[in-house]
């Protein structure tokens, strides 16, 4: 069974490890895709990852093929089909691995360790092995031969996106790592970094992290704020509205579009904007309700942050995989039959500021959640910019995710990984605040304040605004997405 | 009110207005504008009488008429050399003072003798006619049609020839003069035209092309710009002289695509097309929806994932040997309808026109002052000076278009594919569009490739025609 690589490192080092993140300067960058000029480039796998960074590859002069599975290839699965009709060479892991100089392993998480030990005694010495995902590493403890350089390059989007903006000449925003336990030739980031340049990353920006502090982050964002609260908080708010008696396509529809529209104005301005945009009474409302959330959920937060560094999580995760993933089919089919799934949203008009105004309870709930990860994942050793990315950055690409396929596809599309700690989160969660739904009414979801009056008291209005710009994960915001502005000018 | 009806005229120099239709309801005030010789002033000298009726007829035309124009001024000028010639006395004759031209018996002596006065022209009342300089003899035209109680006046370029001072006066004084009688001026300058003028009447080759209601921004804006393009001396902007483009071997094709087959899984769209652009070659490729036009073009531009799979040769690269998708695009300007849809970013009219030089959908580089320099000057050629700060997106369709083409045509490329670069365009934008392609084509720098449906639809200076058909295969 596998050995966790984390737990093996002495303490320093774990410390070190998880505080790797730093924002690159476009200066680091002049050689361009020089390191890999030449070089034979194969993928394994190609689905929307792998094909959509082969295609930026290539397009960057890069030698680029594919390698699946025999039987894909017999059957002419889907992926079979992206590599071939896009004109690229495909073949079997024996036909090529031995040719390649790199090797970028772009299967999901749960097929790594098999891939892996199914392709390493066919690269060639001295080649390079490219994870986009650090988890086989770190977690499952996978010891690669010796002679290899290992190296992650992560866009921070969905595959579509990656290539989207290459098109528009363009990137994504790019999280770079060298595995220093296996870079021989010292020619890790020299590669990572012409990857980056290849898939369009540089241009968007490039974060140089490590395997371990690109672990640990992202299993605590995607379980928690991401993929957990939004599914958490859709269920909640969606049964309270029914209870209430509102109508359940406008329920549904509110709530399917509404973290779309509400995590909107969080990538632009930050949980401050976000909350700027209700008005004076109902940001107070939203405030005092997130720091009520924020005093139940902070265990749970510190609990799943603690599994996730001491391994309890990939391990216990790991047990289902060998056990036919019956937690885990099981826990996807059931959040099939949820109402919030299974009610269409209406086809009436809700315009983009009542999604704000008649959704101040998601609101609270998106603050609480982005900021109990934030202070969780600093708190336990990882970098403020790799906190902010995992939590505040990445929520509107699952609110988006949501939007396009509500609960049940979201959970499809994303990693198993990532659908594995959602549910954890989920059913912990959904009991954690059976108490506190109990007192919520209509005024804060479906229907919004009695609109009245406006009035607010000063000194509480002010207490509160400063509250929110004096967040921590708001400093660390504005660096970061001023960065981001330098580069895209047009946001 | 007046009415022309179908009417074609011709007028002594053989040039004809063909099927004029045009009314002039009470109230309306018109401009007639249109490019040099395109048939303004013949126009407006129908309505004087003037010309031979071919076919067509017209009603209602006015009976009294104040005429100011070049043409007029010509024919009183004329007469007065006549009258010289014709006197038998052996005295040199000064010919007509200006008092007698001006006081006729058509002549209202009160608002002749307050004109006379605004014009300042007191001091020339006693002078001979034909001794007056051209701004004098202007005033003096315009004295007498101002104050014969028309019910039609005529201006044709009234403040061509005037002072300042002169010119502001005239201005004011049309301001009361509109509230009684109906004014038809013409002018080549749109920035001339005064607030009361209500309609415009667009000429070409001497037809009336345009009729634009000047409450209807959006055509007057186009006309503007139309205007704008036929009568500046149009010339395609600088190109960046920072740019750090490789320069093409002249001896070789721009593009060489050899047994071209393009396939899907169940079809097979194009195939064994062979094709060859050498520089200086203007191409249009024609062909049904569906024949691969687009396919075609990607594949010249790298769009195509099968660019990799066939035979291509592209400045300088045989494609698929390490080069970058950038490093074709840099010689490429590119126009379709599927860029503007996928042009959907909130910048800048400006920041639109610069990022054809870093061939970017959005702006993601810091641009140099030249670029921006360049910029304005495209802006300043599409009749858009000025609003470089705008939002793109908040533009018309047809505007958005122009802004397009500028950004292709920008850093003067060798090929520049303009994939039916008219389609959603109105008969105004589409003029425009055709007037800036044949500017290019002319200009020797750049080979263009024009795609449209119909190989009828032709353009001057494009003489390469490829034309596809419907595989049998995808039929």
């Amino acid at each position: 069974m596998s050995n966790n690589y984390f737990n093996t490192l002495p303490l320093r080092e774990q410390l070190e490890q998880l505080a790797k993140c730093r924002f690159m300067h476009m200066n680091e960058f002049t050689e361009g895709v020089e390191a890999l000029k030449g070089k034979k480039m194969v993928i394994i796998g190609c689905g929307a990852q792998g094909l959509n960074q082969g295609l930026n590859l290539r397009d960057s002069g890069l030698d680029v093929s594919y390698t699946l599975r025999q039987s894909a290839i017999t059957e002419k699965r889907q992926s079979f089909k992206n590599a071939s009709e896009n004109g690229f060479t495909v073949g079997t892991y024996e036909e090529l691995i031995p040719t390649a100089d790199i090797v970028l392993n772009l299967t999901p998480d749960k097929q790594h360790s098999p891939v892996v030990a199914a392709v390493m005694p066919l690269m060639k010495q001295g080649a390079c092995l490219s994870y986009s995902h650090g988890f086989n590493i770190v977690e499952e403890g996978m010891k690669v031969r010796e002679d290899l350089t290992v190296i992650m390059v992560a866009p921070k989007c969905p595959g579509s996106e990656v290539r989207a903006e290459y098109v528009r000449g363009f990137g994504v925003p790019t999280l770079i790592a060298v595995h220093e336990d296996n870079d021989p030739q010292g020619h890790g980031l020299a590669l990572a970094k012409a990857y980056a340049v290849g898939t369009g990353g540089h241009k968007a920006g490039v974060l140089m992290s490590s395997f371990i502090a690109e672990v640990k982050s992202d299993l605590m964002g995607e379980q928690t704020i991401l993929c957990g609260m939004l599914q958490t908080g859709s269920l909640l708010c969606f049964d309270k509205m029914i209870e209430k008696g509102m109508d359940a396509g406008y329920a549904s529809k509110l709530i399917q579009y509404g973290w779309e529209t509400i995590t909107e104005a969080l990538k632009y301005g930050g949980v401050t904007n976000m909350l700027d945009r209700l008005s004076n009474p109902a940001k107070i409302k939203a405030f005092d309700l997130s720091e009520e959330l924020k005093v139940i959920m902070r265990p749970l937060y510190n609990k799943h942050q603690d599994d996730i560094i001491n391994g309890t999580f990939s391990a216990t995760m790991m047990a289902d995989w060998a056990n036919d993933d019956v937690n885990l089919l099981g826990w996807r089919a059931a959040t099939g039959e949820t109402a919030f799934e299974k009610t269409p949203a209406g086809d009436m008009e809700i315009s983009e500021q009542e999604y704000f105004d008649h959704g101040i309870l998601m609101v609270a709930m998106v603050k609480a959640g982005v900021e109990l990860a934030f202070e969780t994942m600093t708190a336990a050793g990882i970098i403020a910019d790799s906190a902010y990315y995992e939590s505040l950055h990445e929520t509107p690409l699952i609110a988006n995710t949501i939007a396009r396929k509500k609960l049940y596809e979201m959970n499809a599309t994303i990693s198993d990984t990532a659908e594995y700690g959602c549910y954890l989160y989920n059913h912990a969660c959904l009991p954690l605040l059976a108490d506190f739904m109990k007192g919520m009414d209509t005024d804060v979801i479906g229907r919004g304040l009695a609109s009245d009056d406006n009035g607010v008291d000063n000194a509480r209005l002010i207490e509160v605004n400063a509250a929110l710009r004096d967040h921590p994960v708001e400093a660390i915001g504005a660096t970061l997405r001023g960065h981001m502005a330098d580069m895209k000018k047009i946001v | 009110m007046l009415q022309l009806h179908d009417l074609s005229v011709e007028f002594d120099e053989g040039f004809q207005l063909k099927h004029i239709n045009w009314q002039i309801q009470q109230h309306q005030h018109w401009l007639i504008t249109g490019a040099n010789g395109a048939g303004k002033s013949a126009l407006a000298a129908v309505l004087a009488g003037y010309g031979e009726i071919l076919a067509g007829s017209t009603s209602r035309l006015p009976t009294t008429i104040g005429w100011v124009s070049f043409e007029a001024q010509a024919q009183l000028i004329q007469a007065e050399l006549k009258k010289d010639d014709a006197d038998i006395l052996d005295v040199i004759s000064l010919g007509t003072c200006v008092r007698e031209i001006i006081f006729t018996n058509e002549t209202d002596p009160v608002i002749a003798g307050e004109l006379i006065q605004k014009f300042e022209l007191e001091y020339l009342l006693e002078r001979a006619f034909r001794k007056l300089s051209t701004g004098e003899t202007r005033k003096v035209m315009l004295i007498k049609a101002l104050s014969c109680h028309a019910d039609l006046l005529i201006l044709d370029e009234p403040f061509d020839g005037l002072d300042q001072a002169s010119h502001t006066m005239l201005q004011n004084h049309l301001t009361h003069v509109v509230k009684h009688t109906p004014v038809v001026m013409v002018l080549n300058r749109f920035d001339e035209i005064p607030d009361f003028i209500s309609h415009i009447a667009y000429m070409e080759d001497g037809q009336l092309r345009h009729q634009v209601n000047r409450e209807d921004t959006q055509a007057f804006n186009e006309l503007y710009q139309l205007l704008h393009l036929k009568t500046t001396h149009l010339q395609v902007p600088d190109s960046d002289t920072d740019n750090t483009r490789p320069a093409l071997n002249p001896k070789e094709p721009l593009v060489k695509l050899s047994n071209i087959c393009i396939k899907h899984t169940d079809m097979v769209l194009i195939e064994n097309l062979n094709w060859c652009i050498q520089p200086n070659q203007h191409w249009q490729l024609s062909g049904p929806n569906g024949s691969g036009k687009t396919a075609i073009l990607s594949l010249i531009t790298g769009d195509h994932p099968q660019c990799y799979t066939n035979d291509i040769f592209v400045f300088g690269f045989q494609r698929g040997n390490g080069e970058s998708i950038w490093q074709i695009k840099q010689h490429i300007g590119y126009v379709s309808t599927a860029l503007q849809w996928e042009y959907r970013v909130g910048t800048s009219l400006a920041n639109v026109i610069i990022s054809g030089f870093y061939d970017s959908i959005g702006l993601y580089s810091k641009s140099t002052d030249q670029q921006k320099h360049i910029a304005n000057q495209w802006l300043e050629l599409l009749g858009m000076q000025g609003r470089g700060d705008q939002p793109f997106n908040k533009l018309s369709y047809g505007d958005q278009r122009l802004l397009l083409i500028a950004r292709a045509m920008v850093k003067h490329p060798p090929l520049l594919i303009l994939d039916e670069p008219c389609l959603g365009l109105d008969d105004i934008n589409r003029q425009l569009v055709l007037a800036l392609i044949e500017k290019v084509c002319a200009a020797k720098e750049t080979s263009v490739i024009y795609v449209n449906h119909h190989a009828q639809d032709r353009i001057a200076g494009i003489d390469h025609y490829l034309a596809l058909e419907k595989s049998a295969d995808n039929a």
